[in-house]
């Protein structure tokens, strides 16, 4: 139900919708100075966060590229102990013979 | 012979600035620029706050040009672009104080010549006060509704809210209106 308070608002909205707010004093020259903010936007130099997060595909693919190449080149275990030590494993073979695998 | 922007069609304008055309792109904004500035007026606390809303709204434009489909006119996209960058600048204000009363805001008539004007801007700046304490949500569907002349439908494709939405917001958004009023006559 429509009280005072409706009609009070009415009034007010009705005031104000028919009253133009004049902004042409402000539109004057205002493409002028748009563009002269996107110039100025383009020719800021990019900050080094916003640098470091598009690199990130690049050290996605360096990260991938040690990850595959450390599981394919890893040396491979032997259980012949002469030719472990050759190559570097005594430590884990020689463990690895000890207790009995 | 030379054409002004109105002659020239949107979508030429749009494919000229896509090529990196600023021309393109001045002639597009002094095509629309009063119906920005009209509808970011509404939301507007100055004159600095009005020039720094439109241009915000027209540097979206052009950051989302590249983006924009032709399947809906350019009149309504950029019109929903100004309906969001006004709601960001009165969620970007909303938590600093309002300390002034309306009080303060009573003009003077100087005489009988000017009353129906200054009644008319007293009525703005009484209802410009009651929609300041509104919350960003409830000023924005107010403003779109009864001082833009928008029906659900339009404030809904517009806001991106249920049709639902908007009428309970805007019911909301009247109360307290009338609250707010009436708070103020009872003082």
């Amino acid at each position: 139900m429509r009280d005072k308070a409706d009609e009070r608002l009415d009034h007010l909205f009705a005031a104000v919708r028919a009253e133009r707010i004049d902004t042409a004093a402000l539109e004057e020259y205002f493409e002028t100075r748009l563009l002269a903010r996107i110039r100025e936007q383009r020719s800021e130099s990019i900050p080094w966060y916003a640098l470091a997060w598009r690199m990130v595909p690049a050290f996605a693919v360096v990260a991938a590229t040690i990850a595959i190449t450390t599981f394919t080149f890893a040396p491979t275990h032997s259980n012949d102990l002469l030719a472990a030590l050759n190559a570097d494993q005594d430590e884990m073979v020689s463990s690895s013979y000890l207790i009995g695998e | 012979m030379d054409c002004s922007a109105s002659d020239i069609s949107d979508d030429s304008l749009i494919s000229a600035i896509r090529t990196g055309n600023d021309a393109a792109f001045a002639q597009l904004v002094g095509k629309y620029k009063r119906r920005v500035f009209g509808l970011a007026a509404r939301f507007a606390r100055d004159n600095d706050d009005l020039d720094d809303i439109c241009q915000n709204v027209f540097i979206k434009v052009y950051e989302h040009l590249p983006s924009f489909r032709n399947d809906a006119p350019f009149e309504h996209w950029l019109t929903r672009v100004a309906v969001r960058t006004c709601h960001d600048a009165l969620r970007s204000r909303r938590h600093e104080k309002n300390n002034v009363r309306l009080e303060d805001r009573a003009f003077e008539i100087q005489d009988n010549a000017e009353k129906a004007r200054d009644e008319a801007r007293q009525a703005r700046e009484t209802l410009k006060f009651a929609l300041s304490l509104l919350s960003p949500n409830e000023r924005l569907v107010i403003t779109l509704m009864e001082l833009e002349g928008l029906t659900v439908k339009e404030t809904a494709a517009l806001t991106d809210w249920s049709e639902a939405n908007v009428k309970v917001r805007a019911h909301r958004a009247r109360q307290a209106l009338k609250r707010i009023l009436e708070e103020h006559n009872a003082r």
